[in-house]
């Protein structure tokens, strides 16, 4: 018979030992020692250095999600300042990293969404669709009572129209109310109460 | 007093939801089963009305979420349940794999989870039923599970008669030996052609161990993670490929909410990802 | 059925609302509309075939848009040159550079009315018929 029963293949070899090999080495020499590094908080804190300096995509996909497994106030850290990356790769592999921590990253989330700057606060929204529904609404609808860019009213509005908590109603309108020429967060909002008004 | 009827928008927005959080799609046809299951469990719950069940659901109260895909992947696993992936195995992949290879290369596929055994077993019957290269290569097909005691049934190689519903006479008289009142044994050199562990495919070291593969049907496991275990359950995946090897989810599943490592590539009979072949380094 | 005589607009958004409302301006102008979620998905659904415009979003998890347009614009293949509207809420002038390094055609920042989006579109595709 063709086929063939081995006691296994040779295994894949282990990563190279020593987080130096994080900043130095080839490509998958430091990909493998993103993937190993300790999750203790020197092991976060050299993710966090790495991050830093790494320019391999995939390398760097590695270490966000290493340090999303941390899951600590510290990886939260080490993850936060990328969020305001002028890159999109930087800024989704951040935002991503930061949804795959939902519990770690709670606690920042109120002062994310007080951010002073509006891109900030507009992916900070997209964090919040992890929080059990009524901790997002509350801080969602506080941000829309406060908030001055349709952009981040139109990103809090879509979350809350996943969550269709009636106790949104009356911040939606308020928000409809202060931004009558602004096509897509009018329609946007008329979605979110829709979905609220025909709750079962 | 029974609960209102799902609406279309509650169903969509559900859906929608499910995608975010598993990457596991309910297309058009799925919608039926997706509202019946609705239903079930808003009243398994208690949970009243669909409001209340959609604000269990998303924060995944005792495991809902689990609870509410179980229905959509397999409770009982059968011979031949994804023939369009054993197609493209034979059609596609295999063929692409042995382009430029000595024969003295075995390919390697893995079936990971295997559960009870139907996935790896299959794999062996079809490869010797359908694919005429196959006494050319050596072929090594390894089964694995994180449940030792699916892994040890696996190993056993005894079915009833449900998990060989989809199989020919044929192919039962060739495979299988009948054992008492509705058992059949898997014949002994089939039952010797796939080896078998327990593995958790998050765990780094565990699933090094087990080497490099060409193909690696992977089904029905990364949607029941969560973001930080399936992103690590992916590069672990990446990782037991060799380059240009392929893996192969469930048909509801999609790459695509999971991890950009792999490449998609579309078959006559099947999508599957692939580890792109080695970078040519600058 | 689909009406193979109208001009096929892929929506790349992973934001409901969003894809919702292009959705609503396409149509209204005669375009057949696809979604996709984000850029990965915009990918595996081209394996359908091509399409005769883009609009794609630039913050999506896992491939943004930009990753995407890069990726699709290196392709040795027909779908390689679709036209491609980038739409971002981002608004440095950085940022249409990065747009147009990528190889979108043209870029506009969010919010975009329907009007604005239902005209770019017929422009770029050269009506929706």
């Amino acid at each position: 018979m063709p086929l063939v029963r081995k006691g296994g293949g040779e295994a894949v070899p282990p990563p190279l030992a020593g987080p130096s090999a994080l900043t130095r080495g080839s490509a998958d020499e430091r990909w493998s020692a993103a993937r190993s590094a300790p999750l203790t908080p020197e092991g976060v804190e050299m993710l966090a250095t790495a991050l830093g300096l790494e320019t391999d995509e995939r390398v760097r996909e590695a270490i966000f999600t290493r340090l999303a497994r941390a899951a600590t106030p510290g990886s939260v850290e080490a993850v936060l300042p990328h969020l305001r990356s002028d890159d999109a790769r930087i800024r989704t592999g951040a935002l991503d990293a930061l949804k795959a921590m939902p519990t770690a990253v709670a606690p920042r989330l109120a002062e994310l969404l007080a951010d002073s700057d509006p891109d900030v606060r507009l992916l900070s929204c997209e964090i919040a669709r992890e929080l059990p529904g009524p901790d997002a609404t509350r801080l969602l609808c506080d941000l829309l009572d406060r908030e001055t860019a349709a952009n981040v009213c139109g990103a809090a509005v879509e979350m809350l129209t996943e969550i269709a908590d009636p106790s949104a109603a009356p911040a939606l309108e308020r928000c409809a109310a202060r931004f009558p020429s602004e096509p897509f967060l009018t329609f946007a909002i008329r979605v979110a109460l829709d979905n609220i008004r025909s709750a079962s | 007093m029974p609960p209102a009827p799902v609406t279309e928008e509650e169903l969509q927005r559900l859906c929608e939801f499910l995608y975010r959080k598993t990457g596991m799609i309910f297309g058009e046809s799925k919608r039926y089963y997706v509202q019946r299951r609705i239903d079930e469990r808003i009243a398994a719950t208690r949970a009243g009305d669909f409001a209340g069940y959609f604000s269990l659901l998303r924060s995944d109260i005792d495991g809902e979420i689990e609870q509410f895909i179980n229905a959509f992947t397999v409770n009982e696993t059968y011979f031949y349940r994804e023939d369009h992936q054993l197609e493209c195995l034979t059609r596609d992949l295999l063929a692409e794999r042995v382009r430029d290879r000595p024969r003295s290369a075995p390919l390697r596929i893995w079936s990971a989870p295997c559960s009870t055994g139907e996935e790896p077993y299959s794999i062996a019957m079809w490869l010797l039923d359908n694919w005429p290269l196959v006494d050319a290569y050596d072929i090594e097909i390894v089964g694995s599970d994180i449940d030792s005691r699916v892994v040890e049934a696996a190993r056993e190689g005894l079915y009833g008669k449900r998990a060989l519903m989809r199989l020919s006479p044929e192919v039962v008289a060739r495979y299988f030996i009948p054992e008492g009142e509705d058992h059949w044994r898997l014949i002994d050199d089939l039952r010797q052609s796939v080896g078998f562990t327990a593995v958790n495919l998050v765990d780094g070291p565990q699933t090094r161990a087990h080497g490099r593969f060409d193909v690696i049907f992977c089904r029905n496991m990364l949607i029941y993670f969560d973001d930080a275990s399936r992103r690590v359950a992916a590069e672990n995946l990446y990782e037991a490929l060799l380059p240009g090897g392929f893996i192969c989810l469930g048909h509801t599943e999609s790459m695509s909410r999971i991890s950009p490592l792999f490449t998609v590539r579309r078959y006559a009979d099947a999508i599957v990802y692939q580890r792109p072949l080695e970078r040519v380094r600058g | 059925m689909a009406d193979t005589a109208k001009k096929r607009v892929l929506v790349v958004d992973d934001a409901n609302l969003v894809r919702l409302y292009y959705r609503d301006a396409l149509e209204r102008a005669g375009f057949e509309v696809i979604e996709a979620f984000n850029g990965l998905e915009a990918l595996e659904t081209l394996l359908d075939g091509p399409v005769d415009l883009l609009i794609v979003d630039v913050n999506m998890p896992q491939m943004d848009g930009l990753t995407f347009l890069t990726t699709l614009r290196s392709r040795d293949e027909a779908i390689a040159a679709i036209p491609a509207l980038i739409t971002t809420t981002e608004a440095g002038p950085q940022d249409e550079a990065a747009a147009r390094t990528a190889g979108a055609n043209f870029y506009l920042t969010k919010p975009v009315s329907q009007d604005a989006l239902a005209e770019y579109a017929l422009l770029m595709a050269g009506g929706a018929a």
